[in-house]
């Protein structure tokens, strides 16, 4: 009785494993990129700001550059950044450079011409250097201590 | 010659003393550094008025009117309107305008360090000496004029003439504790001349007291400064016309910081500072206090 028991959970749990993976496909296939995109690359250059502890947001051109084996029609966006758009059409790679100023990472998308499908994605990162805090001298023979 | 090798002889003894003394105390603070292993400041969480951001430099200026008395009877007050600040704070070395220091161990309340200092009394004598920037601006060219010294009122005596002698830049160097207690917070400091100048001993010790804490800050600091009598007669003593003991300088400040817009805050500060009687009774200094004020307002960059 028992063992037949365990011999039945052992086969229900990979529906419950491939259940769970189709779902959480479908839920993340709005962001991820669609794999029937084939192999377009999307290359950002630099992919890292590094902000020094000073520094309260990163300045810099950024080079995107895609390509695929076939041609493709497709737009180069940056999630919640509207104002940037780039598009092409039967085209087999693309650059495109901007300078931008922010201070959270972006998320450089390559969606269709409808902008429903993510076709590729690629994040450029900031990272902020550690600042650490130690007390401040007090010395009253200075004048403005 | 015997009286000179006596002073001599005694200086050595003392020199020794005191370096057995440091010997000890650096031992000290060393084990419990090693103990304590980096330092720890750990209610220091962003940038206050107590707290500063490791491995930055930061750069000031003051602008403003002030000016400090000279006890000098030759003396000229020190105007303050433009007066830089700068300060670097690493894990452990620090730099604060022409202070340095080396943090040995660093908790919530305690702070030892190693620190070097300059002398200050020479700002009095050479308008040109460094640390009158940090004091007022540009320094000038006074070159050192000899001193007459003037008789006591009713004397007989005719006025001598108090010889010149250089005073050379004088770097003191030694620990420094420095602790907080509820929100008062001391210092004291034991330092000894290093640049083979007047080989005489400092000792710092001062409170700073808040009194208003709200938009703005009122603190109090109170405190002493003791010279040997080898600083004291390296400065104001001049061999068979003056001679003095060692000194004990009192002092009161009352300062002033209230944050403006943007990088700017106002200050405002008074002090006065008794002089001891080693350096009062020199013949070459008419007042037995330096007084300082300035208000301004400060731009840090």
């Amino acid at each position: 009785m028992s063992r037949r028991t365990s011999m039945t959970r052992r086969a229900i749990a990979p529906v419950f494993v491939l259940s769970a993976l189709m779902s959480a496909r479908q839920a993340s296939a709005a962001a991820a990129p669609d794999p029937s995109a084939g192999d377009i690359r999307l290359e950002l250059s630099p992919r890292i700001c590094t902000l020094a502890a000073e520094d309260k947001q990163c300045d810099t051109w950024v080079h995107a550059r895609w390509q695929s084996p076939h041609e493709e029609s497709l737009c180069l966006v940056i999630v919640e950044r509207p104002e940037v758009k780039r598009c092409w059409e039967h085209y087999s790679q693309g650059t495109y450079n901007i300078e931008l100023v922010f201070s959270e990472d972006l998320i450089f998308q390559l969606k269709d011409l409808d902008l429903r499908r993510v076709l590729a994605s690629e994040a450029l990162r900031v990272i902020r250097a550690a600042v650490h805090y130690r007390h401040k001298r007090r010395h009253p023979w200075n004048l403005f201590d | 010659m015997n009286a000179a090798m006596g002073t001599g002889y005694a200086r050595h003894a003392n020199n020794s003393m005191y370096a057995k003394s440091f010997k000890w105390f650096f031992a000290i603070l060393a084990g419990l550094a090693q103990a304590q292993g980096a330092t720890a400041a750990d209610d220091c969480k962003g940038p206050s008025s107590e707290c500063v951001a490791v491995g930055k430099w930061n750069f000031s200026v003051a602008l403003g009117a002030g000016v400090r008395s000279s006890p000098l009877a030759t003396g000229q007050n020190i105007p303050l309107i433009i007066i830089p600040q700068f300060s670097y704070y690493g894990n452990r070395f620090f730099i604060n305008d022409l202070d340095l220091g080396f943090t040995l161990v660093e908790n919530t309340t305690n702070t030892f360090s190693l620190v070097a200092s300059p002398g200050y009394d020479r700002v009095f004598f050479y308008r040109s000496d460094v640390q009158n920037i940090f004091v007022g601006g540009l320094p000038g060219n006074s070159p050192m004029a000899a001193f007459v010294v003037r008789p006591a009122a009713g004397s007989t005596q005719n006025p001598v003439q108090f010889p010149p002698h250089a005073r050379h830049y004088t770097y003191l160097a030694g620990p420094e504790w420095t602790f907080k207690l509820s929100a008062v917070s001391g210092q004291l400091s034991v330092l000894h001349d290093v640049t083979d100048q007047d080989n005489g001993t400092e000792i710092r010790a001062a409170l700073g007291i808040p009194l208003v804490e709200s938009k703005g800050s009122l603190t109090a600091n109170l405190g002493v400064t003791w010279k040997s009598a080898a600083i004291v007669n390296y400065y104001y003593g001049s061999p068979g016309i003056y001679e003095g003991g060692s000194a004990l300088n009192p002092f009161f400040k009352l300062g002033y910081a209230r944050p403006l817009t943007g990088k700017w805050r106002v200050s405002a500060f008074a002090e006065y500072e008794r002089l001891g009687n080693a350096i009062a009774n020199s013949p070459i200094v008419e007042e037995r206090y330096v007084a300082t004020a300035f208000v301004g307002a400060i731009y840090t960059f």
